[in-house]
């Protein structure tokens, strides 16, 4: 599979708190492992997972092997992008908090929402880094997604003043007729 | 596997085991539980407070008036039953080195027998093995029971603790009792003055090595107490480092009068040396 094919296609952050060597008696995340396991489930049995840094694609094989499915670098069924917004998002986050960092997150979620592509690789790299924001695999995600990918966003928040999302790209069924 | 009669624990569980005294002059509390409905109240109040084990006694380890089996089933058994009947998951031990009373407690639902006295009565592991009851197996150095130390010396302590205590565990394995219900216990202070209990400290890992859970007991005894120079009711500081040390070393089971503060002790020991996951870690890996 290349760039422009189209295959299920998902985002979830690069929380290491994920990983089971950091699991805790209580899972701080439960809430999102259960969203990202829901948004790996539907990426197929060979996954291709791209990721802006190591511990992002220990993080988003990890994920893939949680839900029986194995990482697949050629010829995969699906693609899993391991990223997220600002680190910067509340005085709480680990990158204290910055004003930008919301409006920057909202424009990441729009073209998200949208699988606008463009819109995408348009991101400001500086001011993501400045912000804690790991989009290092946006270029990559957005190659993946084709014209009829429907956005399904199961998880969007920022509890620990990190943006997260978990989200799934399907194309939407050509039989069904939309007003 | 730790079976505790009806109870099971995992391997790598620690359990807190509150002690309630149905007695008018143990040390710690001066009768505070002497009044059965007193020593109810203490088993309610340790339960919600997370303890697992409930270690019913009716004797004072010290000297002191002789009480006779039929004083001390009367003191005992009917609180086993009520407790039993109230809290049927805690686990009720009952300290005590008689068999006749061991019997009359696991008939009325006991599932430990906290030998305290290192098997001065030999028929204790009968009854045990007949109950399928769990047994904790103390190292005294051969005291009689309700006597104090008096100028007890030993090659090595740790040595005769692990020799004695596994053979009291090899002796009720052979009558019968289920090798996953028995407990050693170097019994602090029984048969020791303080140099000995703190090397017994120190060397607990020792202990842990012998594959039997280990149980200690150190909960503002005497070698606390002389090691900083504190009175009873100001060695809750000195028992917690103490007991920290022992989770360090693997010990399993905590005999102790503070159980909140205990527990949060062992929880953090036994996180640091890799036996427990932490609570709830976010700090770093969001």
């Amino acid at each position: 599979m290349s760039p422009g094919e189209s295959r299920p296609v998902a985002l979830v952050p690069g929380v290491l708190a994920l990983l089971p060597e950091y699991a805790s008696i209580e899972d701080p995340v439960a809430e999102l492992r259960e969203a990202c396991l829901s948004v790996v489930g539907q990426l197929g049995p060979r996954v291709r997972v791209v990721a802006g840094s190591e511990s992002g694609s220990r993080v988003g094989a990890s994920l893939v092997e949680a839900v029986g499915s194995t990482v697949a670098p050629e010829d995969p069924t699906g693609v899993l992008a391991v990223g997220n917004g600002s680190a910067k998002r509340s005085e709480k986050a680990p990158g204290h908090h910055d004003e930008r960092a919301e409006a920057f997150d909202a424009m990441l979620r729009d073209a998200l929402v949208a699988a606008d592509g463009d819109a995408l690789r348009g991101t400001d790299a500086e001011l993501a880094a400045e912000l804690w924001a790991d989009v290092g695999a946006l270029d990559q995600l957005a190659g993946f997604l084709v014209a009829g990918h429907v956005a399904s966003v199961e998880y969007d928040g920022a509890p620990f003043g990190v943006q997260y999302w978990a989200v799934s790209w399907t194309l939407a069924d050509p039989s069904t007729d939309r007003p | 596997m730790l079976r505790l009669r009806r109870h099971t624990f995992a391997d790598d569980a620690t359990l807190m085991m509150a002690i309630v005294n149905r007695t008018p002059d143990s040390f710690f509390d001066q009768g505070a539980t002497w009044a059965e409905d007193a020593a109810f109240a203490r088993v309610a109040e340790v339960v919600a407070e997370g303890a697992e084990v409930v270690d019913i006694g009716g004797i004072k380890a010290a000297p002191g008036v002789p009480i006779s089996e039929a004083e001390e089933k009367a003191r005992v058994v009917g609180l086993v039953a009520r407790v039993r009947s109230e809290f049927p998951s805690v686990v009720i031990s009952v300290d005590t080195w008689r068999a006749s009373v061991g019997a009359a407690v696991c008939e009325a639902g006991a599932d430990v027998l906290n030998d305290a006295w290192g098997g001065a009565d030999p028929e204790l592991v009968d009854v045990a093995a007949q109950f399928g009851a769990g047994l904790v197996c103390t190292h005294t150095g051969g005291a009689t029971p309700r006597t104090r130390p008096y100028r007890v010396e030993y090659d090595d302590v740790v040595a005769a603790a692990i020799a004695d205590t596994v053979a009291y565990a090899e002796r009720a394995l052979a009558a019968g009792v289920a090798r996953a219900s028995i407990v050693i216990d170097p019994a602090h202070d029984f048969g020791k003055n303080t140099f000995h209990s703190l090397e017994v400290t120190r060397r607990l890992e020792e202990m842990v090595a012998t594959g039997w859970p280990v149980l200690v007991s150190l909960s503002n005894k005497d070698f606390v107490g002389e090691t900083l120079d504190l009175p009873v009711g100001e060695r809750l500081l000195g028992t917690l480092a103490a007991t920290a040390i022992c989770a360090m070393a693997g010990a399993r089971i905590y005999r102790v009068h503070q159980v909140a503060e205990t527990r949060q002790v062992v929880d953090m020991a036994w996180t640091v040396a890799g036996r427990r996951r932490p609570k709830r870690a976010i700090r770093g890996l969001q």
